[in-house]
Parts: structure tokens; C-alpha cells; sequence
């Protein structure tokens, strides 16, 4: 399968986040500027810039329910955007950081968010009502190397991240007066904020781009020496697999379903993997067909994020990648 | 070309094709800096393995391999005197306009002729195989210019001396 459609944005897109409907892109073409595309009339046209940051932006989600964008950068700081009318208005978030943030992404119920950093730390971000302000609270002196991704479960309270030491870590984030206790929960909710729950100690490089299957049973992540890590029942008893290939490493991942994920990395070639039915994980095919070829005019470029695409829309989605 | 050159010249193609993984990664030691971590080593977890490709104990390749940069250091071939000035006065003639080739670090490493300096803003805005090419043509190429140099010096040595001893018949 090749792509379906590509436009070109940009020379080099660095991240990206789709909006909840899919007819807008946010990209930030590797400057200190977000882009938002939207697609109309059978082309993408630009409609809005969104300049705050003054270094480059290394991170951008879009949220599902609440249309908020959220935005880090290397310059420390992170911004929510609202839409208000037809105008995005930035709030400025004070991470608390005194290192350049690499990475975020929303809770699944949209009242905090997560930022990775150069720190070592990762920053839990909620909104204050009476202070009309984002609060940062840092999980601190668990990392022993920049925080490279983060992911959040299922369940908004686990947070799994992956780090340049090559670990992956969970930790529980609780925060009392944001997240509630619900009766008969899981023991999920004992636990205090910044807990570590477990270290997954697999890859002995740099390990990036952990995310969580669906129900949240699967935890992958890659490692830089060329290996994707599947962790099922991360929480109860961890069974860890780890599927090698002969082909540059993955930077990203991306759950289709729980037993379908496709990876993308430094091969410029999406990798589709998949669960058989005795709960093993294989490498199953390269999505485009483009092999690899010296002679042709293709950038050296690399994917570093993916994003679920819905399905009704998939003819029209672009593909991210610099031609 | 020799069939030992060819060898060593695919071995350092494939390492650097492996090794140019590189992203854009701000330092974790001084605030709001990017630097490329091969040079700084400030952070141990962030270098990998060098790997050192000898062709013999005279021409060999160094590739230093960080999250966001790459460098490669060479020795090239240096039989006798004149080619060692030849090669030391022709690399310090390029590392002088290191600008110029963007890629060239401005001094060699310590024990290299040569070397040159990757990050990840080069692979930006270049084609990674591209890059690749370029260093594997110039390691192809240094041997030939030293070899011509050596000939053309000795050519006109040659032409000197005979010029200068027609006096004397």
C-alpha cells in the first residue's frame, strides 16, 4: 500500500496533532511557530499561525472533548490554546522547569496533562479553577536521562514514559481534588502522586515512543537498537516480549487495535506489527512499497509521530512526511 | 579500484548509514542550549559505542556516534615523507574553509587527519544518503589527490633539476 495522498507543508515537520474531527492538522514546520491546516474544497489550506514560543516546538496535542491545543517547546514553556470565536487565545503554562520540555500529551479525560522534559522530570499539569491557571507538579529524581515520551492509560491516573537512559517507567499521577476516588476502583487509586509503579529495564539504549493499547492491557515502546518492547498486564504480572528487525530503529508507535501496531522510525517506512492468537508479537509488513532506494530524491527524512486517523476520513489524510 | 578499498569504503557506508539516526535533542546539563552531545560528552547515556573501521594499521575510520550528532574521523595513507607533508598541507587547506564543505569540523581529532562533524540540522535540511555520499567520495578521492600531488610535485622536481643542471653541460 503507498500513500494515499501527499502535500507538502513544510521542509521539516518536527510534531503534529490532529483535530478531533480530522479536518485540521496542527504542524510545527521546525520553527517556533504552529501551523493549522484544514482541509477544504479538496485542498489544505492554512488558517491560522500560532506564534508564542521562542524556541522550536517539540510538542503539540490536540484534546478530543474540550478543542484545546497544548503546545512545549524548547524554550521551557508550554502554552494552552483555547478557540475563542475564531481566534486561538494562548494561557501560558509555568511548567517549572529550568530544562527544555520534549514532549506532551493529554489525559484521556482532558483535566491534566503530562510534559516530558530534558529535566529528567516529567511535569502533571491541571487546570486550578479559583487561580483560572495550570498548575505544574514535577515527578522528580525517578529519571536518570531526558524523559522522551510520555503516555497516558486508560484509566487518567497511570502515566507511562520512556527515557534516553532506556528504561520504561510507570508512575501513578493521583491528585487529590482533580482525580476522585471511586468506590470499588482498582487498587490503581491508592496510590500517591509520582509513585513509581514499575521500571521496565528491556532495552539498554535510548528508549522512545511508549503508548498504551486501547484497553490499556499492552504497553509497547521502542528502543534504539532496532526493537520494539511489548509489555502486557504491565500492572498485575509483566510479561514482557521484544521483537528485533534488521531495519533502522522505530521512533514512534501507534495502537491500531489492541493486537495491530504500526511503528515509524529512521527507515522512512511505517512497520506494521501484530498479536497472533497465542499472544505473540511479529513484524508483519512495511506499509509503503517504496523500498528503500539510493538513487531516489527522498529526504532523509524520519517519522516521530503518529496519530489515529479515523477510518472515514483516511482518503484524505495527509501524509506527514517530508518529500 | 582495489578490491580492499571497496571493502573498507561499503564498511564505512553501511556503519554511517546505521549510525545517521540522529533527532534534535537540547542539552540536559546548560539551559536553553543544543549542542551536539559527541562533542560536549557530557552525558555518558547519550553516546553509543565508537566503532573504528581499520583498512591497516596506516588508514583507518573513526565514527563517534551521539543522539544528535555524528563525527567521523580518518587517517589516510602516508607511505613516506612527501606524502605525509602532501596530506597534512592539503587537509589543513580544507579544514581552514571548513565552512565552505558545512559538514567538516575545523580540527581534526586527536590521531585523525581528518573529521567531520553531523548533527542532526545537517540531516534536516540534507538527503541522509546524500551526506553518506559525500563522505565516502571524499575518503574514495583524498588517496587519488594525494597520489596526483605526489606525482606533479615529483614531475616538476624532476624538471627543476634539469633545467637547473643544463647550465653545467
Amino acid at each position: 500500500m503507498a500513500a494515499v495522498s501527499i502535500h507538502q507543508f513544510a521542509q521539516c515537520i518536527t510534531c503534529h496533532a490532529w483535530s478531533p474531527d480530522r479536518t485540521m492538522v496542527a504542524i510545527c514546520p521546525n520553527n517556533t511557530e504552529v501551523h493549522i491546516y484544514k482541509f477544504s474544497q479538496e485542498k489544505w489550506e492554512k488558517v491560522h499561525v500560532l506564534y508564542k514560543h521562542d524556541q522550536i516546538i517539540s510538542g503539540i496535542d490536540w484534546s478530543v472533548e474540550s478543542n484545546k491545543i497544548v503546545t512545549v517547546s524548547h524554550d521551557r514553556n508550554s502554552y494552552v490554546w483555547s478557540q475563542e470565536s475564531s481566534e486561538w487565545v494562548p494561557t501560558l503554562v509555568i511548567l517549572r522547569l529550568n530544562r527544555a520540555a520534549l514532549c506532551v500529551q493529554w489525559s484521556p479525560k482532558e483535566n491534566k496533562f503530562a510534559v516530558g522534559s530534558g529535566a529528567k522530570t516529567v511535569c502533571i499539569c491541571y487546570y486550578e479553577q479559583e487561580n483560572n491557571w495550570w498548575v505544574s507538579k514535577l515527578i522528580r529524581k525517578k529519571h536518570s536521562s531526558s524523559v522522551t515520551s510520555v503516555a497516558w492509560h486508560p484509566d487518567n491516573i497511570f502515566l507511562a514514559t520512556t527515557s534516553a537512559d532506556g528504561k520504561c517507567r510507570v508512575f501513578s499521577t493521583f491528585i487529590k481534588g482533580v482525580d476522585k476516588r471511586d468506590k470499588g476502583a482498582s487498587s490503581s487509586q491508592d496510590m500517591k502522586f509520582g509513585e513509581q509503579i514499575c521500571q521496565l529495564d528491556l532495552s539498554f539504549t535510548w528508549a522512545f515512543g511508549v503508548r498504551w493499547s486501547p484497553s490499556g492491557n499492552t504497553l509497547a515502546y521502542t528502543g534504539h537498537n532496532s526493537t520494539i518492547y511489548f509489555v502486557e498486564d504491565v500492572l498485575t504480572s509483566p510479561c514482557a516480549q521484544s521483537v528485533a528487525f534488521r531495519d533502522l530503529p522505530l521512533r514512534d508507535v501507534l495502537f491500531i487495535s489492541e493486537r495491530m501496531v504500526i511503528g515509524v522510525g529512521f527507515d522512512c517506512n511505517p512497520m506494521v506489527f501484530t498479536k497472533d492468537d497465542s499472544g505473540l508479537w511479529s513484524f508483519l509488513k512495511f506499509l509503503d512499497e517504496r523500498k528503500v532506494t539510493q538513487s531516489s530524491s527522498k529526504y532523509g527524512s524520519q517519522f516521530y509521530h503518529l496519530e489515529v486517523v479515523g477510518v472515514s476520513v483516511l482518503p484524505k489524510v495527509p501524509s506527514m512526511k517530508k518529500t | 579500484m582495489a578490491n580492499a578499498l571497496r571493502l573498507y569504503l561499503k564498511c564505512i557506508r553501511n556503519t554511517l548509514e546505521a549510525a545517521m539516526c540522529l533527532q534534535n535533542f537540547p542539552c540536559q546539563e546548560v539551559e536553553r542550549h543544543n549542542k551536539p552531545e559527541v562533542e560536549l560528552k557530557t552525558s555518558p547515556e547519550l553516546l553509543l559505542n565508537p566503532v573504528l573501521i581499520c583498512r591497516n594499521e596506516a588508514e583507518k575510520c573513526l565514527i563517534e556516534t551521539s543522539i544528535n550528532s555524528i563525527r567521523i574521523s580518518m587517517k589516510v595513507k602516508q607511505a613516506d615523507e612527501l606524502e605525509n607533508i602532501l596530506a597534512k598541507k592539503f587537509l589543513r587547506f580544507l579544514s581552514m574553509r571548513a565552512e565552505a564543505f558545512q559538514v567538516l569540523r575545523r580540527k581534526p581529532v586527536q590521531g585523525y587527519d581528518i573529521s567531520f562533524l553531523i548533527t542532526n540540522y545537517h540531516c534536516e535540511d540534507m538527503h541522509k544518503h546524500k551526506l553518506i555520499d559525500f563522505i565516502v567520495q571524499f575518503m574514495q578521492d583524498i588517496d587519488k589527490e594525494i597520489n596526483e600531488l605526489k606525482l606533479s610535485v615529483n614531475t616538476r622536481g624532476r624538471l627543476v633539476a634539469t633545467e637547473f643542471l643544463k647550465q653545467f653541460v
